[in-house]
């Protein structure tokens, strides 16, 4: 590897090819970074404008209990997603790896969800939910008076709500991912721990569940870049309520951005949702790069 | 497993039953809503299948319901998320496959760091870049046109992509590179001739997911489309989310299904592809 | 929306074409017919049939109407703000009567249409709660189309009746009572759509009724700490409170029209909403005085708060685009168009020398209302900037839909509304 590498180097036909990345990643995406930490250093309202207030807008923004509320349930909503998904979606990868008929149809329909956007399926979850016209008034319809299943309008519990609807998006492709890293296991390794005589459930704690790591890895970066961008979801079923309860980071910056023409508020909030970005990625990057050291 | 091979597999059975009867209602619920008349709607059931069956509301959503001056329902919306998302997804699928193969096969100084900020990217809300973008662009001309929305697009979704196609060609044996070098073939030689043909699997995948994310994008096509070229899921939410006026929620759901036809049929239709390109390329790094 | 009225509409539109005052000359044949793309948030129901009767105006003034409908006004303020600071802007951008776009005028991006005010006299027309938004360091910034009651308190004939409630209520007593009746009845007593904008609707409209004129002003206007920790203005934020313990379970989220539908079937009892509601009662085929009520405010001088819509016109250096702003600004507020806009849309016309006998009873009754000036309130958006506006508006939601001790609201309202 090493040494083929070395022969690669200096292409200048791969600097070529790399120019759209670069222009991208350095105009688009630093670009912005660097505005956005220009802009939250300024008193900017609608539009950005050149004075200066220090760290003015950060003070506001650690001292605005909406913010602080947005990044509370940012995390909330973080873990129960990711672990959730990855629990269901390892759940119906393995039965749909053990199960014998319908492994087709089976996958599109929990593949689906991940195809529509929640501009679509938003107001539907938001009836579902409702604890008037959704699931808890088909349980009093059916005689279950005590039955309650009101966390949407709840303040307390609305973010659980959310975690529903979007696991109800994301498991499939979670399910995709490990039933792919299943089907990749080696054979004879079955064949052998069988001829052992180790129980079903031990192969799969001792043997499958440990080579599924690197799809385990995929999946909960791809779970963890949906989380930041955490958006479409909350807009579409509760606009960020009841009252501003499942406020999240996403949807505070759009809010000030545009309707509360307050840009500089809303850019020191972008700054410190892309520092905690970085703080994600970098774990991931420094990872990478030590395994590509030890593979060389 | 002590219980008999044959409980294990009514549970199993009975999990997966109700799974996708949880998958499934959403669906469920939207369909039946969109067969009501509007009577039935205020009735309230909302898991009632239709009394007096009809397609009149997805009538109405493709081609009559009004937005403002307009009555078109979201048909015009349709060519636009067309004109948009073909483009969009060559463009974008062709630029990572370049890219990945770039960063996974060559060694270009300073590439890492590159590759490092695009992941960040890859992290961060598009709310965040929107203001600067419109800037940028404005600059270029580029606001409200077909070039300006297909631009974002690429901008956007390079993270995902490039990420893709450089586990993608990091997965495949070196020897296929180096026998290719040997033959002499340089750095377009080696992509066009040899890897590309045997990259069909992952640009399947690619272009799943970039056609489903340019198609149900709302927020891009809404700032950067401008009058014109604005997309399917604009006139959409302008159908679903009016801020007044009587809400037809049968209509509602028509033009959601309608909206979400293009994403459903390619992840129905291409599933068994999208897993097994899945297998093939995602999982190694 | 009633056949009726519509005729009589276009009757009108009919009757003052001809007025020199009302209506700009076909245009001279010099060039293209103006051509305008307008940017809005009127997407259904009412709203659209009126932004049509605008296009149709437009139309008949000569003009080409290009229609740029966006669903909900932030959104269309966010692509507004996006197109112009993109170079790309639409000619006309509808705004609410407010600070909203103050920052755009500031920047030098709007155009104004002073030729246009002046013409047709706006300076005396115009009410000062509109005139002081739309007229900035002397020039006309904004055509202002209509005027909205953003805190009417509307309630169904038929639950009234069901619940034993013979008499309108005069008071925040005798509504509290009406609404404990509803109650007992069995009934949803008030009709709410728990979204951070309809609290604060419903926040204002205690604020104005209970408060009066002046605690109003000293609150929104002035932002005087001292006001804000009154007794006066703690009784207010209490009332407002109070009214929650009257809302159903399922009231968070739900569309204020969805709330409308609640009295129109005579299940809920009362809705606190903007005049906007009765596109809703037309649809549904049911009549102010017969079906609804519609109260103003309690008492005989309850305040009047004024909200309104207006175009603004991005600074264009085309000639032809200028001519386009200048011929919206005039179609929008000639009295013809005024009036066949507010039928459908349910507000009342902003100028003073309309007619109103062709409008529905609320309406009437508001144009009367309006006569009186002392009874005139800006709404908060006018005061406040976006900003502040929006802080205040989290602190009240927030109370509404938690348990949060009065005094510690009335703190963070202080705080919400310091600069």
């Amino acid at each position: 590897m090493p040494t083929a590498r070395a022969a690669r180097s200096g292409s200048w036909p791969a600097r070529l090819a790399l120019l759209p990345l670069a222009l991208t990643a350095v105009v688009a995406y630093l670009g912005s970074i660097l505005w956005s930490l220009r802009v939250s250093f300024s008193a900017s309202r609608t539009f950005p404008s050149d004075s200066w207030v220090g760290a003015a807008q950060y003070l506001r923004l650690f001292a605005n209990e909406r913010w602080l509320l947005s990044l509370q349930n940012l995390a909330v909503y973080g873990v129960l997603f990711v672990l959730a998904c990855l629990l269901l979606g390892f759940l119906l990868a393995l039965l749909i790896d053990r199960q014998v008929a319908g492994e087709g149809v089976l996958r599109a329909v929990f593949l689906y969800p991940y195809a529509m956007s929640f501009i679509a399926s938003g107001a539907v979850w938001a009836w579902m939910l409702n604890p008037i016209q959704g699931v808890e008034a088909v349980g009093h319809a059916l005689g279950w008076e005590a039955f309650r299943f009101d966390w949407i309008v709840d303040p307390d519990r609305v973010i659980y709500a959310i975690v529903i609807a979007a696991v109800w998006q994301a498991a499939g492709l979670v399910m995709a991912l490990l039933l792919a890293g299943l089907r990749s296991v080696d054979a004879d390794l079955w064949r052998a721990a069988r001829i052992d005589g180790i129980p079903t459930w031990r192969i799969y704690v001792s043997i499958v569940i440990p080579q599924l790591g690197y799809s385990f890895a995929t999946a909960a970066i791809l779970l963890l870049t949906a989380v930041i961008k955490l958006y479409d979801a909350v807009v579409a079923m509760t606009q960020g309520g009841p009252g501003t309860a499942s406020e999240v980071p996403a949807k505070f910056i759009m809010d000030h951005l545009y309707g509360r023409a307050n840009i500089a508020l809303a850019s020191a909030a972008s700054v410190m949702l892309l520092l905690t970005a970085i703080a994600l990625v970098s774990p991931f990057l420094y990872a990478r790069s030590r395994a590509a050291a030890r593979g060389a | 497993m002590n219980r008999s091979p044959l409980a294990a597999r009514v549970g199993m059975a009975a999990f997966l039953a109700v799974a996708a009867a949880f998958f499934l209602l959403p669906l469920y619920v939207m369909l039946v809503t969109s067969l009501k008349p509007l009577d039935e709607l205020r009735a309230g059931a909302l898991f009632a299948w239709p009394l007096a069956p009809t397609l009149a509301p997805w009538r109405t959503a493709w081609s009559e319901a009004c937005t403002g001056v307009a009555c078109e329902g979201v048909r015009a919306g349709f060519m636009n998320s067309l004109a948009i998302a073909v483009p969009s997804t060559l463009l974008a699928v062709g630029l990572g496959a370049l890219n990945g193969y770039a960063l996974a096969l060559w060694r270009v100084r300073g590439a890492n760091w590159l590759f490092g900020l695009l992941m960040v990217g890859a992290f961060v809300p598009g709310q965040v870049m929107l203001y600067p973008l419109v800037r940028a662009l404005g600059t270029l001309g580029l606001v409200g046109s077909l070039p300006g929305i297909v631009l974002v697009h690429v901008v956007f979704s390079m993270p995902l992509m490039t990420l893709l196609f450089r586990n993608w060609y990091a997965s495949l044996p070196t020897e296929l590179f180096n026998a290719a070098r040997i033959d002499g073939a340089g750095f377009w030689g080696v992509w066009t001739r040899v890897l590309l043909p045997m990259s069909a699997p992952m640009l399947g995948v690619a272009a799943i997911m970039q056609v489903t994310g340019v198609w149900n994008d709302y927020l891009l096509g809404l700032v950067f489309a401008g009058h014109d070229f604005a997309p399917m899921t604009v006139q959409l939410n302008n159908l679903i989310n009016t801020s007044t006026g009587t809400r037809q929620y049968n209509v509602d759901m028509a033009a959601t299904l309608l909206t979400s036809l293009v994403p459903l049929v390619v992840y129905f239709g291409s599933g068994r592809w999208f897993v097994r390109g899945i297998t093939a390329g995602a999982l190694k790094g | 929306m009633g056949r009726a009225s519509k005729t009589t509409a276009s009757l009108l539109v009919g009757l003052f074409a001809g007025m020199p005052i009302a209506m700009p000359a076909p245009p001279p044949n010099t060039g293209p017919a103006p051509h305008a793309e307008v940017l809005h948030w009127w997407t259904a129901g009412g709203e659209a049939a009126a932004v049509r009767s605008l296009a149709e105006a437009y139309r008949d003034a000569g003009g080409v109407w290009s229609d740029t409908a966006i669903a909900g006004a932030e959104q269309a303020r966010a692509v507004a703000i996006s197109r112009i600071a993109g170079g790309n802007p639409p000619t006309a951008v509808l705004f609410n009567t407010s600070r909203q776009f103050h920052d755009l005028v500031e920047q030098g991006l709007l155009d104004t249409v002073d030729d246009v005010a002046r013409r047709n006299d706006w300076e005396r027309l115009l009410p000062p709660a509109i005139l002081d938004v739309v007229r900035i360091r002397g020039h006309y910034y904004a055509a202002p189309v209509n005027i909205h009651m953003p805190t009417w308190i509307w309630y169904s004939k038929a639950a009234f009746t069901r619940a034993g409630i013979a008499q309108e209520p005069r008071s925040f007593e005798e509504l509290f009572a009406a609404l404990d009746r509803l109650r007992a009845a069995g009934l949803v007593p008030l009709a709410h759509g728990g979204q951070p904008w309809q609290d604060n609707l419903v926040f204002r409209a205690v604020l104005a009724n209970l408060g009066g004129r002046e605690l109003y002003l000293q609150v929104l206007r002035d932002r005087d700490a001292r006001a804000i920790h009154s007794d006066a203005f703690r009784r207010v934020l209490l009332t407002f409170k109070r009214l929650h313990s009257y809302v159903d379970k399922g009231s968070p989220g739900r569309n204020w029209n969805d709330a409308t539908a609640m009295l129109v079937t005579a299940r809920a009892g009362v809705q606190i909403m903007g005049d906007w509601v009765k596109a809703e009662f037309a649809t549904a085929h049911q009549a102010a005085g017969r079906d609804y009520g519609c109260i103003a405010g309690f008492g005989e001088h309850a305040p009047y708060v004024i909200q309104g819509d207006a175009f603004v016109f991005p600074h264009s250096r085309d000639p032809q685009t200028v001519r386009a702003q200048q011929l919206l600004a005039t179609v929008v507020t000639a009295p013809a168009t005024q009036l066949a806009f507010s039928i459908r849309k349910g507000s009342i016309p902003v100028r003073a020398d309309v007619d109103p006998s062709s409008l529905d009873l609320c309406s009437q009754m508001a144009v009367a209302l309006l006569r009186d000036r002392s009874r005139q309130l800006p709404n908060d958006e006018v005061f406040l900037t976006p900003d502040q506006n929006g802080a205040m508006a989290d602190v009240l939601t927030n109370y509404w839909n938690r348990d949060v001790p009065v005094e510690q609201v009335q703190q963070k309202l202080v705080a919400a509304l310091a600069d």
